[in-house]
């Protein structure tokens, strides 16, 4: 098979996997949150209430399409996919696991190995906030625009401490390739300590792993959406498949957080002490490169649903103050001590 | 935030420059129907006005009926109705701290407060028949003594209703994110909470330290050894931290009301033989007790008939609403939320 | 712009590095959360603390409970409404119309009284289920059962008539949930002051002459007896 025909079954995996990784986690998000609540959440459709994100994406494919009359129409068509599809492109440069040989070729298991890694992740997260910030405002209803106002400030405000962080992790390992940081991060350091990111760097975990939440809109974070105050902030006036796309890409962008925070921090595919290439045949390292990879990020996911549950949320000065005032700060002597420690030891 | 309420606010980008409230969207003019009932058929009517604590409503105006009939319950039925008055309290105090964490975001706390409301509706039902609207009780005494069910539950649901509080407190008291957006939000004066006729938890948060129970007892609280937890500041924190202490403090009182309670003989009396029609000699008489939410006063008015001239019910939270715009002027969107929570303004009781 | 009182804030260390309490607040919910993946595993009713899966387990109502009327049959299966109206007087929402009817000759196994009630409807739709018509009801016919779910498709099945209130009873009876008779109250009554016979028997003879000669009859029936 050609090199194209490779890349393009890839493509279409990828984002299979995507949009299944999203559907599952609505299915996680009502069930474990229930669980911590003390009640059962779905179990009616299907066993454990597995066949629940169907019926969801059921009900939301057959009602009706509304758009408020004062609405900008275009505008208010272009927010959802705006916000949606750069969530999806964003997994072309997740590195889901090492090579794998199918058919005499040796495929490596990333849809694209881009030497400009997380910054491609980052520009598209760019993007993404005008998907809400359109939404928002083509709305045309008061709700919205507060939502619209609440993300903006929000999300561009946490790129910075987000970009901070990840500096840090480019002086550590000296390339952006998100495959090379993966391939850096085996072995182990200091005798004992996995070679992963977060021993190195535990404060710019922490500064990362904030920003990522920010930037998720997840409580305690999610001003631009919240419930009470907002009825559903910059999506109070979308339905149907509209709706469904915003809610999906939030799902989509989490585990790209999820999975960047994996490959940055956590050693991506590889586990702590053991190199499995010495024991297992080809294909199966392949696939076993995956399922690790897909357990770290399953753990993130389901960190981010158990933070949610637990703890309320922001106002909107506090949350611009944490950022500014706070993680900025801590961002950039994060910087200046892991340069100093970098050039000493090189 | 409970019921159908309006709130017209002009905003600058966050900040609010004028909330204006509107009432009346439940008013089902309970005063009026009040003077069309006989006594009897009134006390129904009374359990829909806070109808988070339903028994708090029907004492009330039992007292201020017996207050006009001139005559006094015997004490089995006075520590009846305490003990359930009590468990109304904390039931009213569990609903209010639940809604506060969902309306700022901490949606966990709520389920494990929401149980032990659910444990006190069972001995509500085992004792007279209705979880939530009760209408307990009859002008001149109890109807049941203290069902089976509150003796073998109750010293499990003191545990319990412990536990849940201090999950509560452990999920949010020292949690720098509700300190932030609790402490020092819709700080209020003192001088300003009497001159507006704040009475209860807001007034208690403010400083003064009035409580009915204690001030003009009523009911055999005179006899019991409490405590009155009083703020500082008047912000949110301080009325969140009140009623979580005044859950404790309930669970004290229907402790010492219990063992009083078993002292008594089977056999002593529970209520005091009044007419099957009630026709209260003419005159006027006004009963106040303290609700959940703050001073709650009956004045009837009685001009011989077995119905009542006229019926004024003072509810707690038409006064403190009142000084809404006060409390939130100046502040974000956001405070307006968590005040309009921590008020307990409950549309049954602000609009009857 | 109110005068408001200054707050000072003065947070502990562990409490302004947001993580401490936050963490804290993480192993509360993760234990809640072990604990009901393995409630959710048992077999049997209501193992998670909050969930009762209806309509498979229903809650178990106290013999008390204030739900949907029914008129009550004796043990000789005679109903035992006799439809004086009492109930309907006594309805604050006005939702009982009672209409009397004579009991005739051949229907001494059916009603226990003289009367009966040849029409008695209780609209439930305007019922608060506050128990004054049971109280009201001097035959202790009229009782509140343990029927609370009433919802209907219409309107008007909502209108209970004599049929609908007996059956309820019938099934009730068959569930094994009637009340229980009621205990009576220890009432706190005055003593009934002492008169002498002979003046209360003339002196209600001028106010109300059929009451004082049934008591005055009576009266001398105890004299009687006494002697």
């Amino acid at each position: 098979m050609a090199d194209w025909q490779i890349d393009l079954i890839k493509v279409v995996f990828i984002w299979v996997w995507a949009l299944l990784i999203a559907v599952v986690m609505t299915w996680v998000e009502r069930r474990a949150s229930a669980m911590m609540q003390d009640r059962l959440g779905p179990n009616r459709a299907g066993p454990f209430g597995l066949l629940q994100p169907l019926a969801d994406g059921i009900k939301l494919f057959t009602k009706e399409d509304i758009m408020p009359e004062k609405a900008r129409k275009i505008l208010f068509l272009l927010g959802p996919p705006l916000f949606a599809l750069p969530a999806f492109s964003a997994y072309a440069v997740v590195p889901f696991g090492d090579k794998i040989v199918l058919g005499g070729k040796e495929i490596i298991l990333q849809v694209s190995d881009v030497n400009i890694g997380f910054l491609y992740v980052l520009a598209l997260g760019a993007i993404g906030v005008y998907g809400m910030v359109i939404g928002g405002w083509a709305s045309n209803s008061k709700y919205s625009i507060l939502g619209g106002l609440r993300a903006t400030a929000q999300l561009i405000s946490y790129e910075v401490p987000m970009g901070l962080a990840l500096l840090t992790i480019v002086l550590l390992y000296g390339t952006f390739s998100l495959r090379e940081m993966v391939l850096l991060q085996q072995g182990t350091f200091l005798g004992f300590l996995p070679n992963w990111g977060i021993f190195k760097q535990p404060l710019g975990f922490i500064i990362f792993l904030v920003a990522a939440y920010a930037e998720a809109n997840r409580v305690p974070f999610d001003l631009p959406e919240c419930e009470s105050e907002l009825v559903t902030g910059y999506h109070t006036e979308y339905g149907s498949m509209n709706l469904g796309l915003y809610l999906f890409g939030e799902y989509v962008n989490l585990g790209t957080l999820a999975a960047i925070t994996v490959s940055l921090f956590f050693g991506g595919w590889t586990l702590p002490y053991v190199d499995m290439s010495k024991f297992l045949g080809p294909v199966a390292y392949g696939v076993a490169s995956f399922m690790v990879f897909f357990i770290k990020q399953a753990f993130f996911l389901f960190l981010f649903v158990w933070v949610r549950w637990t703890v309320p949320r922001f106002r909107y000065d506090q949350l611009m103050g944490l950022g500014w005032k706070a993680l900025i700060p801590l961002g950039l002597v994060n910087l200046f001590v892991t340069a100093l420690l970098v050039q000493l030891t090189i | 935030m409970h019921g159908t309420l309006r709130v017209i606010t002009r905003t600058d980008g966050e900040t609010i420059l004028s909330a204006e409230p509107e009432i009346g969207y439940l008013h089902r003019g309970v005063e009026k129907l009040g003077e069309n009932f006989t006594y009897k058929q009134f006390l129904p009517l009374t359990d829909r006005l806070n109808y988070c604590s339903a028994i708090c409503n029907n004492v009330a105006y039992e007292l201020a009926v017996e207050k006009l009939l001139g005559i006094e319950v015997p004490p089995k039925a006075q520590l009846v109705r305490t003990i359930m008055m009590e468990l109304a309290r904390i039931a009213d105090h569990e609903v209010l701290v639940g809604i506060l964490g969902v309306d700022l975001g901490a949606l966990t706390p709520f389920f494990y407060l929401i149980i032990q409301r659910e444990e006190i509706y069972e001995i509500f039902e085992w004792h007279h028949g209705a979880r939530l609207t009760n209408s307990m009780g009859a002008i001149g005494g109890v109807e049941a003594p203290l069902p089976d069910r509150f003796h073998q539950k109750w010293p499990k649901m003191r545990d319990s209703i412990r536990r849940a509080n201090d999950e509560t407190d452990k999920l949010l008291t020292h949690n720098r994110i509700w300190m932030d957006r609790t402490i020092g939000v819709n700080a209020f004066c003192e001088e300003d909470a009497l001159n507006w006729g704040f009475t209860g938890p807001m007034l208690r948060a403010c400083g003064t330290r009035r409580d009915i129970r204690k001030d003009e007892p009523y009911l055999m609280y005179n006899e019991f050894d409490f405590e009155v937890p009083t703020g500082k500041h008047g912000d949110v924190f301080d009325r969140y931290m009140i009623r979580m202490l005044e859950m404790e403090e309930s669970i004290k009182i229907i402790d010492q009301a219990y063992a009083m309670y078993q002292e008594m003989p089977d056999d002593a009396p529970l209520m005091k033989k009044v007419p099957k029609i009630i026709k209260p000699p003419a005159g006027q008489a006004y009963h106040a007790i303290e609700s959940p939410n703050g001073e709650l006063g009956f004045f009837i008015k009685s001009d011989g008939s077995d119905k009542p001239y006229r019926i004024k019910i003072r509810p707690p939270c038409y006064m403190i609403y009142q000084a809404f715009e006060e409390l939130v002027k100046g502040e974000m969107i956001s405070d307006l939320i968590a005040c309009l929570s921590s008020i307990n303004v409950i549309a049954g009781e602000l609009d009857r | 712009m109110p005068r408001r009182p200054v707050v000072k804030k003065e947070y502990t260390l562990g409490e302004r590095v947001y993580l401490v309490e936050i963490a804290k607040g993480l192993g509360l919910t993760w234990k809640h959360f072990v604990f009901n993946i393995k409630a959710s595993f048992r077999k049997g009713p209501h193992t998670v603390p909050t969930c009762w899966q209806y309509p498979e387990d229903r809650r178990e109502i106290a013999p008390i409970f204030r739900g949907a009327h029914m008129l009550m049959l004796n043990n000789k299966a005679q109903e035992l409404c006799v439809g004086c109206g009492m109930c309907a007087k006594a309805c604050p929402a006005k939702c009982i119309t009672v209409k009397r009817g004579k009991r005739a000759e051949g229907e001494e196994a059916k009603y226990a009284g003289k009367t009966y009630s040849a029409s008695f409807q209780i609209d439930m739709l305007r019922c608060i289920f506050c128990g004054n018509c049971e109280s009201a009801c001097p035959k202790n016919a009229l009782v509140l059962g343990p029927g609370y779910e009433l919802a209907e498709y219409d309107m008007e099945s909502c209108i209970y008539d004599k049929k609908k209130l007996l059956a309820n009873y019938h099934q009730a009876k068959a569930e094994g949930k009637l009340k229980p008779p009621k205990k009576p109250v220890p009432v706190d009554a005055p003593p009934a002051p002492k008169k002498p016979a002979a003046k209360k028997a003339t002196a209600a003879a001028k106010t109300a002459p059929k009451k004082a000669a049934g008591e005055a009859k009576t009266e001398k029936a105890e004299e009687k007896s006494a002697k």
